[in-house]
């Protein structure tokens, strides 16, 4: 075998060749790779930089704190309290039922729970924390915190909701918030806003002045840049260019808050309303109603048991009596009647013999009082509230004067208070039976003896408690005076307007003014209601509203008294009032449905609800300064 | 006596340990340092879990690299056809006995020892082409007849490779098959009808459904990155950003924001050059080019200096396949090549490539080492 030496120059000169070609095809290569990374990192860099801060930056929305609401002394209504709420990212779970099995175990997830949380998962993406359950208690939440290390994905976290304090005692006056709805998100015209309504767990005024104020109250919301790993995990928050969000107004209330919770409790037994307010400057103090609900369920999304027995209950506790509630005034509205048969040229001894019944057209009116209450003048008239007195000065009256003198006290029209559902009522004229008739075969001009009923407060009259505390008011003042519930939004305070004097003769109104003091302090109708203290003398007025008129067949069935009648067939009880006589401060009005008397039902309690206004004369201390308010911290207000 | 017949000198071991290629192995030893230095950035500032293992796998390898140089080059020569034998009986071993790793059958084990045949045929089909062109004359580079045998050589692997499936490691073996033929002396009229060949089959292949899906969607990924931002071009969107965003002079050590914030898939293996070139930028990534080129030239200058045909080929094939590995996935990375899974030698952390790209320096070391010794025709040791 030949060992044959390999060295061959031809071959070598051809590999020397193509090497050197190779390594300058490597060098060219090389340089473009050099070439495409000085396009990457020179010339595009910019293009790049505002990529990687799109990638690594997201805006995060601060939620603002809702403003409060306070009442005239400063005491909070509504405010804010921490929420413990379970928050859920699914990215961070491997598996998400087996997470929420385990979830399961200290705060229950029913079947409809678990399918919405999946429903949620899909529409929003794994990385963004979903809410389980909040208004958590500290108990669960403490125990969540506990087994974090063994629930992945697991997020306890602590967000802000509504607190009412006062919960049921002022649930009209504040109303509730609740979840944003779709159409919510329609309605709002502000971009900016409607971002912060997109906000996990964001709530809005739903009812009264939680709604009325919303746009004030919910405040302005701030921004924060976030940074943001590849998951979408926050990495870090930046603070020094954050904005912070802005808290919501507060909201000062012409409501004493201690005042209403003792007008709530006055009248947590029945269906009632009960309206306080200064008669001087219609600062409303208290707008009770009862039964309530506690605004506090509906924070967290009422549960539709409740719901249904809120909605289906004969006492009506969604409805927000004093504004809401439309009741015939009955003999409260001998008030107007008197003036207006004085308008009319019934001078006030003008007298009249009562002997419990009158005849007219074609049927009897009668007296409340079987037997009759003899002969009276227009004062012993609303002392005892004699019926018959008024159907006389009714045979003559013009219609359109008592409407319009009811008009003039107040009744028959809304004000402006910033909470919805007020109701009008009805003052009764030719031109309102004209109007409300049109079309119908009962359009038929006034008939007189339709005023006979309209006299004593009953047939077509209708009015809502705030209506006869203002008619009450007007009364005692003489002055136009105007409702009013809200004092300051911020530390912009509204300022009390002088009311105008009523366009009435004053002698007029001191006829009535002394049948009212009769009526409680002379032995009148609400003898029971007096109030001893003889600087808080109480002067009132009752009334007694039919519901349902028993019939002959009824007595004939042994039906008498109106206790025999079922609860809703019986008559209304109303009582207003004003205290003192002499220089009138604080009017209250009562109506208690189905409560069968004014002077039984009504009138002690209007007493009981003067009596602690008389003791703390609210009027008499100042109320806070809003502007003061700004800089205070929240914590030194506490429920007082 | 030996003296006599052997080609060249029998040198000492202190006479070769001198003749090592000192600055070669210096260039490696930096480029192997900026890898450290990068895991330990992707690693949020740490050793663990990969720059600390990097850094002791370099010293090993370059351990085995410095023995593997003193050996001289005529052993590698005799043990040329039988490294490759070796290596394709275990790559048909593979459907057989192979581990199943992310979708495809790539390792398997030997004496409890896991091992990628694929890794193994870098270097064998290397060796074995080298061996083949070392026993022909000139003139019987371009003949037909001559090339059959090296058309399988490179076909048997590449195919099984295919079939793991592994596409980049099947290019990157045809390409560094091609090209040592090429530089063997291959005319150009054939190397030309070749190249178009292969194109036709490749087309075919694409044609005829013979790639597997992920494959299809790299390439076309590739061809627009745009198409699915959260999918696979993805990726290569935030490999731009994240280099594009380190600017001349980078974002700074550990400072790169893509990658700390995990924007980047596979930042210690495929990845690693966009967080080298997100965090010292340009001048941080054209210095590291500029290492690999110094290399890829050294190894070249090797080779022409080598007196026997074998050790000229066999190290022009190692540094063929070390350039490929690094244009490929440097362009990659920035969206000029498709996103295949090819490491950045000495850099991407993984022991197997870094053994084979050490051994493969081992060989070059030996050919350098071994310079002025040729070797015979029909390759016997003695």
């Amino acid at each position: 075998m030949v060992r044959v030496n390999s060295h061959d120059p031809e071959r070598q000169e051809v590999v020397t060749r193509r090497t050197m070609l190779l390594g300058g095809g490597f060098s060219v290569l090389m340089a473009g790779i050099a070439g495409r990374l000085y396009q990457l990192q020179i010339l595009d860099h910019r293009k790049y930089v505002d990529l990687a801060q799109e990638n690594q930056f997201n805006r995060r929305i601060l939620t603002p704190l809702r403003g409060e609401i306070i009442d005239r002394f400063g005491n909070v209504l509504a405010s804010n309290r921490k929420n413990f709420r379970l928050l859920f990212i699914p990215e961070q779970a491997r598996d998400v039922d087996a997470a929420l099995d385990k979830i399961s175990q200290i705060v229950p997830i029913n079947q409809d729970k678990r399918a919405r949380i999946m429903r949620e998962i899909r529409r929003r993406g794994t990385f963004t924390p979903i809410q389980i359950e909040d208004n958590l208690s500290w108990r669960e939440f403490s125990k969540l915190n506990f087994e974090l290390p063994h629930l992945a994905g697991i997020l306890p976290d602590v967000g802000e909701t509504r607190d009412y304090p006062f919960s049921e005692a002022s649930a009209f006056v504040i109303g509730y918030v609740g979840a944003v709805t779709e159409s919510d998100l329609d309605a709002e015209e502000n971009d900016a806003d409607r971002v912060l309504l997109r906000q996990p767990g964001f709530k809005i005024g739903r009812d009264g002045l939680e709604r009325t104020y919303e746009k004030e109250l919910r405040g302005a919301a701030g921004e924060m840049s976030v940074k943001v790993n590849a998951h979408g995990r926050v990495i870090e928050e930046i603070r020094n260019n954050a904005m912070p969000p802005v808290q919501g107004k507060t909201l000062a209330l012409t409501i004493d808050a201690e005042l209403q919770e003792t007008a709530t409790n006055e009248l947590k037994d029945e269906s009632a309303a009960a309206v306080v307010m200064d008669a001087v400057t219609g600062d409303i103090l208290v707008l009770a109603s009862t039964p309530a609900f506690n605004p506090n369920d509906f924070n967290v999304g009422i549960n539709p048991t409740l719901w249904k027995s809120l909605n289906q209950s004969p006492y009506k506790p969604l409805l927000n009596k004093p504004i809401s509630g439309v009741y015939p005034p009955g003999s409260t509205f001998k008030i107007i009647s008197a003036i207006a048969a004085q308008q009319s040229g019934v001078r006030p001894n003008h007298t009249a013999h009562c002997t419990g019944k009158v005849w007219y057209g074609n049927r009897f009116f009668h007296c409340w009082k079987r037997g009759g209450h003899g002969t009276l003048n227009m004062k012993g008239a609303l002392k005892h509230s004699c019926d018959v007195y008024f159907y006389e000065i009714a045979k003559q009256l013009e219609i359109d004067i008592l409407g319009d003198v009811a008009r003039k006290f107040g009744l028959g029209q809304t004000y402006e208070l910033g909470i919805s559902g007020q109701q009008r009522g009805v003052v009764p004229d030719r031109a309102w039976k004209r109007n409300y008739f049109a079309g119908s075969p009962e359009n038929q001009p006034w008939f007189q003896g339709e005023t006979l009923s309209c006299i004593i407060g009953q047939g077509y009259v209708s009015s809502t408690p705030l209506q006869l505390a203002v008619m009450t008011a007007r009364i005692a003042t003489g002055r136009a005076v105007r409702p009013r519930l809200v004092r300051a939004v911020g530390d912009l305070v509204s300022p009390t307007p002088e009311a105008p004097l009523i366009d009435i003769d004053e002698k007029y109104m001191d006829v009535v003014r002394a049948g009212m003091n009769a009526v409680t302090n002379e032995g009148g109708t609400a003898a029971r209601s007096r109030l001893e203290d003889p600087a808080w003398q109480l002067a009132g007025k009752t009334g007694t509203s039919q519901v349902y008129q028993i019939t002959a067949e009824d007595r004939a069935r042994g039906l008498a008294k109106p206790e025999d009648l079922p609860w809703e067939r019986r008559d209304h009880a109303l009582f207003v009032s004003y205290m003192p006589y002499e220089n009138p401060r604080y009017v209250c009005s009562v109506v208690i449905e189905h409560g069968i008397g004014g002077s039984r039902a009504a009138g002690p309690k209007a007493r009981e609800i003067m009596r602690a206004v008389a003791a703390k004369n609210p009027a008499s201390r100042p109320a806070i300064d809003p502007r003061s308010l700004v800089q205070r911290p929240m914590s030194t207000r506490k429920k007082g | 006596m030996s003296s006599l017949i052997l080609p060249g000198r029998q040198r000492g071991l202190r006479d070769r340990l001198a003749r090592l290629h000192w600055p070669l192995i210096i260039l490696l030893t930096m480029i192997a340092g900026a890898g450290v230095i990068t895991l330990y950035s992707v690693a949020e500032g740490s050793w663990q879990p990969w720059a600390l293992r990097h850094g002791t796998r370099y010293l090993a390898a370059l351990a085995i690299m410095i023995v593997t140089g003193l050996i001289a080059i005529r052993y590698w020569m005799a043990l040329a056809y039988p490294i490759y034998f070796i290596a394709l009986v275990a790559l048909i071993a593979v459907p057989f006995f192979g581990e199943i790793n992310m979708g495809a059958r790539r390792w398997i084990e030997f004496a409890g020892v896991q091992f990628q045949p694929s890794e193994a045929m870098k270097i064998g089909l290397i060796l074995g082409l080298a061996r083949y062109y070392h026993g022909l004359r000139a003139e019987q580079v371009s003949h037909l007849l001559y090339l059959i045998p090296p058309a399988l050589m490179i076909g048997a692997p590449v195919g099984l490779i295919f079939m793991q499936p592994d596409l980049g490691t099947a290019l990157l073996l045809a390409a560094t098959g091609i090209i040592v033929i090429f530089v063997a002396g291959l005319s150009w009229r054939i190397g030309f009808a070749g190249v178009v060949g292969g194109i036709s089959a490749a087309y075919g292949a694409y044609r005829f459904d013979l790639l597997q899906d992920y494959q299809v969607r790299r390439i076309t990924n590739f061809l627009d990155p745009d198409r699915d931002p959260l999918g696979q071009g993805y990726h290569l969107l935030q490999s731009k950003i994240a280099l594009g965003s380190g600017g001349l002079d980078g974002q700074g050590y550990m400072q790169g924001a893509q990658s700390q914030l995990k924007f980047l898939p596979e930042m210690q293996t495929d990845f690693i050059f966009t967080i080298f070139g997100e965090e010292f930028g340009f001048v941080g990534a054209v210095g590291l080019l500029l290492l690999y080129l110094a290399v890829i030239l050294t190894g070249l200058s090797i080779a022409m200096a080598s007196k026997s045909h074998f050790s000229r080929l066999a190290v022009i094939g190692i540094v063929v396949t070390f350039a490929l590995y690094v244009l490929i996935n440097t362009g990659m990375v920035m969206g000029l090549a498709p996103v295949v899974g090819v490491p950045l030698p000495l850099v991407s952390y993984g022991g197997t490539v870094m053994l084979t790209i050490m051994a493969g320096f081992g060989i070059v070391m030996s050919a350098h080492v071994h310079r002025d010794q040729d070797a015979y025709r029909s390759g016997d040791i003695l």
